[in-house]
């Protein structure tokens, strides 16, 4: 009988009686050519010795020789007898050894090893197999963690060699994690450290081996990777087909996990300090072993195990894993913003994954779970995406895009925003706008404040914007810049949208984010950041408001300050600007948690900025974000944000008052920020970054644009201010942004009225140099 | 049998790929590249810093075409690669000597 001919069948379960036929046919061959050779036992190994017999799969046979003389006088029938099955068109993948060589561990003989492990006697001596049989048994008896743990490093091995990842659009169905040969590493553990539990793994044994049955069939040989054209030729829905195998696919992996988990570790000394040093971070509710998380019984199954996760980079085990499957933890928005900023938030949404509890978190999750897109890039499913897009703003290699991110406060909402870029992908429509409407109705059940909500639905609404520019658009041409400003309108949003892209491109697939592609994304961000600071002093309000005395509040200020304040803000700016009719300043103080706000409304004088920076300095305050802007009228509004870090607002409340009245007076200019600024002490420089200064001439028609990068510290605002105040000019527009210590501050300065000339230029830059130190 | 190589503006490559297969030409290799001509590409200031931007992203478009296609070639990636501005780039034409199809062996004109 041809073993080519037996049938493969359509229905999974049927394989495995299908497979055992075919391995039954292979051995009546044998028995039928086998020369009756004395002295020696053929036994089936590997797949042959398990009956799993594939179409076009190797046959393993093993030679058992009683002695090294033996061996050399079988060579020649051997060889004879290979060669006529060779003949017949089946492949023996052969070895010939002694029962002594079977039964040793060195380098080189695991797969020896492990293929014994599913052996059958055939033919031949079934006392030396029976003397093979006995002393192979011993030796796992007394090897068998050994051999477990070279099973494991094997299987490691073989998993980096995937990228550690199930979500292989075209997995090859031997090799891949998840797959067939897992399946059988999760059978040989079981042998070698038997578990209480055994796994139920016959749903994922069935689809996977049929799988790989029907490529054999379809190709004529040993075929095992599911190509796209094989998904379509094996099914009308391949979509469905391969969510079907990344589901079996998740089974094996989980298995396979807890597999591995029982069989207790070897480390070297080293290792095993690492691990030790790590289960330090083991708290009343949380044990840590091997970075592996276990719940203790008092713990609370709740978001709280994620948040742990994320901070310290680590896994759950499999008993944790269990305990959060039946339970249903909840989040509102601060969780989950608390989780974003932790250091490692892909460790815990991957946690969360494997628990199954993102889908019960955010069900639209359902949507693209393990969702397969069609195309030639895409390397993971929708899912997998997006969590290796937050994982990639973990560590960027680029050093400009890396600084970009130190310089976003709140990075947790770009990473929100990419958790759900996507989610609209499963819906048949334009992904974008389905993903952005899902986002918005995630966003408001969570309870998200207003500001938080529109910065994640613009990012999602725009998440394609800037490749579609990178790839289409001339860069050089002013227009582009222009447009690309006008969408993303503020800088904060274009930092915000340039990093979602940048981890868009770099989740796509392993090389996608290509040297050439981030340098055209750069490209694009400086473009667009030059025309939105040339745009501060340029883009002027002059749209008329419905209330004309709210228009002519409005008149002038730069577009900026609407973009970046709410209605609310709007109204109570022009509340206080209506004060300035019958008194001077018009000042108003918040706070929200550590951080502060003052808002100055007054008329426009020389040097006010500068003294009012040093107003705030001599109370111990450190400005951190500030804006002045002055409209058609001569009424400027500045704002400055500001931290407390001697918490002298804190601790005494009259000082709100004490400081409201201060800036009042300098305003007025009953106290100079000299006078208040004497007898503080100088402070302490780290001198890490060198400041620099740059003028730029061209970047506005009426005013030189001065930008500042320096280390920051306590009254640097307040000595740059003061510099420019000195040297004659009037500071136009401000816009002062720090972050970790950092100051990046941008100023339009006039003189008389005009640009600097090139001397008073070249005076100004050195008078800000050494004001910056 | 001719070789061009054309380094373009990215944008322009969707443009450049239409014209070409509306006159018949399906077969190109294309890629990422970046240089400069004589311009030396252009100055970037950022934060204070001024860096020389020299490496600019290009892309390069590949053909080996009959004898007799190739001027036809050569007008329609002139006309639609260009902009009129600075960094249009450059294309550049080779003989071959010869060309071989790697499935069954045809070779010169046949194997295009």
């Amino acid at each position: 009988m041809n073993p080519e001919a037996v049938l493969v069948p359509r229905a999974p379960e049927n394989v495995r009686p299908a497979l055992a036929a075919r391995t039954a046919a292979v051995a009546a061959i044998l028995r039928r050519k086998w020369p009756k050779l004395g002295g020696a036992a053929l036994a089936a190994v590997g797949g042959f010795g398990r009956a799993e017999l594939f179409p076009h799969s190797d046959i393993d046979l093993l030679l058992i020789a009683a002695s090294e003389e033996e061996v050399r006088r079988l060579k020649e029938p051997w060889s004879e007898f290979l060669q006529s099955l060779w003949d017949l068109g089946l492949r023996p993948s052969h070895a010939v050894h002694t029962a002594a060589e079977c039964a040793a561990d060195h380098d080189g003989n695991l797969e020896l090893i492990i293929s014994l492990l599913d052996r059958r006697f055939l033919l031949g001596d079934p006392a030396i197999f029976a003397g093979l049989d006995h002393r192979f048994e011993a030796f796992l008896t007394k090897r068998r963690a050994a051999i477990a743990r070279r099973l494991i490093d094997a299987t490691e091995a073989r998993h980096a060699k995937y990228q550690n990842t199930i979500y292989h659009l075209e997995p090859d169905l031997k090799n891949t994690p998840g797959a067939l040969r897992d399946l059988q590493t999760i059978r040989w553990l079981s042998r070698l450290h038997p578990q209480d539990e055994a796994p139920e793994l016959s749903a994922p044994f069935e689809m996977l081996a049929s799988l790989r049955c029907r490529l054999h069939e379809m190709a004529g040989r040993d075929r095992n990777i599911l190509h796209f054209e094989a998904q379509e030729a094996l099914s009308s829905n391949p979509a469905a087909l391969m969510r079907d195998y990344y589901r079996q696919a998740r089974i094996v992996e989980r298995a396979l996990a807890r597999a591995i988990e029982a069989v207790p570790p070897k480390e070297t000394a080293l290792l095993g300090r690492f691990y030790e040093w790590r289960s330090r971070l083991s708290t009343s509710q949380y044990t840590v072993q091997r970075d592996r998380v276990w719940m203790r019984n008092p713990a609370a199954v709740d978001f709280g195990v994620f948040e742990f996760v994320a901070r310290h980079r680590l896994c759950l085990s499999s008993a944790a894993i269990d305990r959060l499957a039946g339970a249903a933890p909840q989040a509102r928005w601060e969780d989950w913003k608390r989780l974003l900023s932790l250091p490692y938030p892909a460790a815990g949404l991957r946690a969360m994954q494997q628990a199954g509890v993102l889908a019960s978190l955010i069900p639209e999750w359902r949507f693209i779970d393990c969702l397969v897109v069609r195309d030639f890039y895409h390397r993971y499913t929708v899912d997998e995406h997006s969590i290796v897009a937050i994982a990639s703003l973990e560590s960027i290699a680029d050093r400009r895009f890396a600084a970009l991110l130190s310089e976003i406060p709140d990075p947790q909402l770009i990473r929100f925003a990419l958790l759900l870029h996507d989610i609209g992908k499963g819906s048949g429509h334009d992904h974008v706008e389905a993903s952005r409407r899902l986002a918005r109705e995630i966003l408001l059940r969570l309870g998200a404040p207003e500001e938080d909500r529109s910065a994640i639905e613009f990012l999602v609404a725009h998440h394609l914007d800037l490749s579609a520019v990178m790839t289409s658009r001339d860069l050089h041409d002013a227009a582009t810049a222009k447009e690309v400003a006008a969408r993303v309108q503020t800088i904060e949003r274009l930092k915000q949208l340039t990093l979602l892209t940048y981890a868009d491109i770099s989740a796509v697939n392993a090389e996608a984010l290509t040297p050439w592609r981030r340098e055209q994304l750069w490209q694009v961000y400086l473009l667009a950041s030059a025309e939105l600071t040339s745009g501060l002093y340029s883009d002027r309000i002059h749209a008329a408001e419905a209330d004309p005395a709210l228009a002519s509040f409005l008149e002038g200020l730069p577009v900026r300050y609407l973009r970046t304040h709410t209605h609310a803000e709007i109204q109570a700016h022009f509340d206080l600007a209506r004060q300035l009719e019958s008194r001077p300043t018009a000042i108003e103080i918040t706070h929200h948690e550590k951080i502060y706000r003052l808002t100055l409304l007054a008329r426009d004088q020389p040097g006010l900025f500068a003294s009012v920076s040093g107003a705030i300095a001599a109370f111990g305050l450190s400005i951190v974000r500030a804006e002045a802007f002055s409209n058609a009228h001569g009424i400027v509004v500045d704002t400055f944000t500001f931290s407390d870090p001697h918490r002298a607002l804190e601790l005494n409340p009259s000082e709100f008052d004490r400081l409201r009245r201060t800036v009042r007076r300098v305003v007025e200019g009953r106290e100079t920020a000299e006078q208040l600024l004497r007898g503080r002490p100088k402070p302490s420089r780290s001198g890490r970054l060198k400041p620099s200064v740059n003028l730029n001439d061209a970047a506005s028609e009426r005013a030189t644009l001065i930008e500042i990068l320096a280390e920051d510290r306590p009254g640097l605002l307040y000595d740059l201010a003061r510099a420019l105040s000195a040297a004659g000019c009037n500071i136009e527009v401000v816009l002062i942004d720090t972050e970790a210590h950092k100051a990046h501050d941008v100023f339009y300065v006039t003189r008389d009225g005009r640009k600097l000339d090139a001397a008073a230029a070249a005076r100004i830059r050195e008078s800000l140099l050494e004001a910056a130190l | 049998m001719k070789k061009i190589e054309a380094v373009i503006q990215p944008h322009k490559l969707e443009d450049v790929k239409e014209a070409l297969k509306n006159i018949g030409i399906d077969g190109m290799t294309i890629s990422e590249v970046r240089g400069h001509g004589r311009q030396k590409g252009h100055k970037e200031i950022y934060r204070g810093m001024e860096y020389q931007v020299d490496l600019l992203p290009k892309i390069k478009i590949e053909m080996v075409l009959a004898e007799a296609r190739a001027e036809e070639a050569i007008r329609t990636i002139l006309s639609s690669a260009r902009t009129g501005k600075i960094g249009d780039g450059k294309i550049f034409v080779f003989d071959v000597a010869e060309a071989i199809r790697i499935r069954n062996e045809d070779r010169g004109e046949a194997a295009l």
